[in-house]
């Protein structure tokens, strides 16, 4: 870029050395995209809160009966899986809150290698619930996209052995809104994989919570 | 215990002008760093599964054509154990985790004297003043909220950021800004450079100690008797003073 047009362009010179114009941006645009997260994930709960409950009474009823809750994902979508369960299995302590039995699917590396491995990364989910899971368990899918092969086909399994099936996904709910195969269906209609990410994390926090408080409202029963 | 599955009548403030200013800080020295070779290890002992998706985020990034960093997630036990052997000089630690955990508190004390840049997302009661280079707090008590996607928005946009500054290659060289922020860096202050002991030196005399540099062999009589872990400060090829718990963290 020639010298006497560079003024207007400061960003794109190889030459720029004053930082602090670029960090007011830095600032400005993660506060925009912050506000963004927020505005979303008011819609999001808004939209949600009917399924929240409904969904938060099957999984107390089946959590009271013994039921257990494997979750998966794929890439950030299985951390955060992964986070979920951990907030169901080991929540930090405080009266009146129980841990329940919640599973990342994604954990074992020797499980997830085999399987991806010997019969596909398609099945990788699907083969441990064949293995593990029975009638009365819970799954529970996180996408962004709701399309994922290895969770659709995981939860279509889940479905014929008589488990109860969640699926969080972005955008317009993909196939997990198509399919047919997933009770509860919670989808953060937006774009952007990081929103929708957040929002499907506060989702699940306040899934959780409903759930503490049916289980806390009918009493314990069996495990 | 939180109940309330009602929806909150206005946005909630995710992130508030002070934190976009700490993201933004944090976000230009990890580009400089990574644009020097750097790699990101993540430790989150408390809730392993965010090291991981930091991690995923630099490695495997989720818009097409942004490239791929390096970025490692150091998970399991003996955490300071790993971050010492993982880290070289220049890289940088991003730790996910409350005030007082004893792991993190730790190795945010050695990393000066590994030459590591660090991070430090958490929230609750805050660290002390200089615990961590770049601080980013989520002021919020409610001890669930690492499980409410709000330290995920902090990384998430600390990694958008952090490519936003790779579009600006002027400022990604280095010593363009500093990371000695406060009255007192141990780095590069008069007072000496932080060093851990890794053990006698033998034929040379001394003690080995690992500092910002590298390693060195230094003259450690006045200090009196060290073993290795411990945290010294040296200066003309003599430790000085001896670091100890309280001293660090106060």
């Amino acid at each position: 870029m020639s010298s006497d047009t560079g003024f207007l362009y400061p960003f794109l010179e190889a030459e720029e050395r004053d930082a602090d114009r670029l960090l007011a941006d830095l600032a400005e645009s993660a506060r925009a995209k912050a506000a963004e997260s927020a505005a979303l994930r008011r819609r999001t709960l808004a939209e949600c809160a009917g399924l929240i409950e409904t969904a938060a009474a099957e999984l107390a009823r089946r959590f009271a009966a013994g039921g257990r809750m494997y979750v998966f994902g794929n890439g950030g979508s299985a951390t955060d899986a992964a986070t979920l369960a951990a907030l169901f299995a080991r929540p930090p302590a405080a009266e009146g809150v129980r841990p329940l039995p919640a599973w990342s699917l994604a954990a074992d590396e020797a499980v997830v290698t085999a399987l991806g491995n010997d019969v596909g990364f398609d099945l990788i989910f699907s083969r441990q619930l064949i293995a593990r899971a029975r009638e009365g368990d819970i799954a529970v899918a996180l996408s962004t996209s709701g399309n994922s092969a290895d969770l659709t086909t995981a939860l279509a399994e889940a479905r014929r052995r008589g488990l109860y099936t969640i699926g969080f996904a972005g955008y317009d709910g993909g196939a997990f809104a198509a399919e047919g195969t997933v009770d509860a269906c919670f989808v953060v209609r937006s774009q952007s994989v990081h929103r929708i990410q957040e929002s499907q994390a506060l989702l699940g926090h306040r899934l959780w919570a409903a759930v503490q408080r049916h289980l806390a409202a009918h009493g314990g029963g069996p495990r | 215990m939180t109940t309330n599955t009602a929806v909150p009548e206005r946005d909630e403030v995710l992130l508030d002008e002070t934190g976009a200013r700490d993201l933004a800080a944090a976000a230009l020295t990890l580009a400089r760093r990574f644009a020097a070779g750097a790699t990101l290890w993540c430790v989150a002992p408390s809730w392993e599964p965010h090291a991981h998706h930091v991690a995923v985020e630099f490695v495997h990034p989720v818009i097409v054509g942004k490239r791929a960093l390096p970025a490692v997630a150091l998970t399991g036990p003996d955490l300071v154990d790993q971050a010492r052997l993982a880290v070289r000089p220049g890289d940088v630690i991003v730790a996910i985790a409350a005030a007082d955990d004893p792991q993190v508190r730790s190795i945010m004390r050695r990393a000066p004297a590994w030459g590591a840049t660090t991070l430090w997302i958490g929230n609750g009661p805050r660290p002390p003043a200089g615990a961590a280079d770049h601080v980013l707090w989520v002021d919020e008590p409610d001890p669930l909220t690492p499980a409410t996607g709000r330290f995920v928005l902090r990384y998430h946009l600390l990694w958008e950021l952090t490519h936003v500054c790779f579009e600006h290659p002027g400022l990604l060289t280095p010593d363009t800004g500093g990371d000695c922020a406060g009255e007192v860096c141990v780095t590069c202050s008069d007072e000496g450079r932080l060093a851990e002991v890794i053990g006698p030196a033998g034929d040379l005399g001394g003690t080995l100690v690992r500092t910002a540099t590298g390693e060195e062999q230094v003259d450690t009589t006045l200090v009196g008797p060290v073993a290795p872990g411990d945290l010294l400060l040296v200066h003309a090829g003599a430790a000085i003073t001896r670091l100890d718990d309280e001293e660090a963290t106060r």
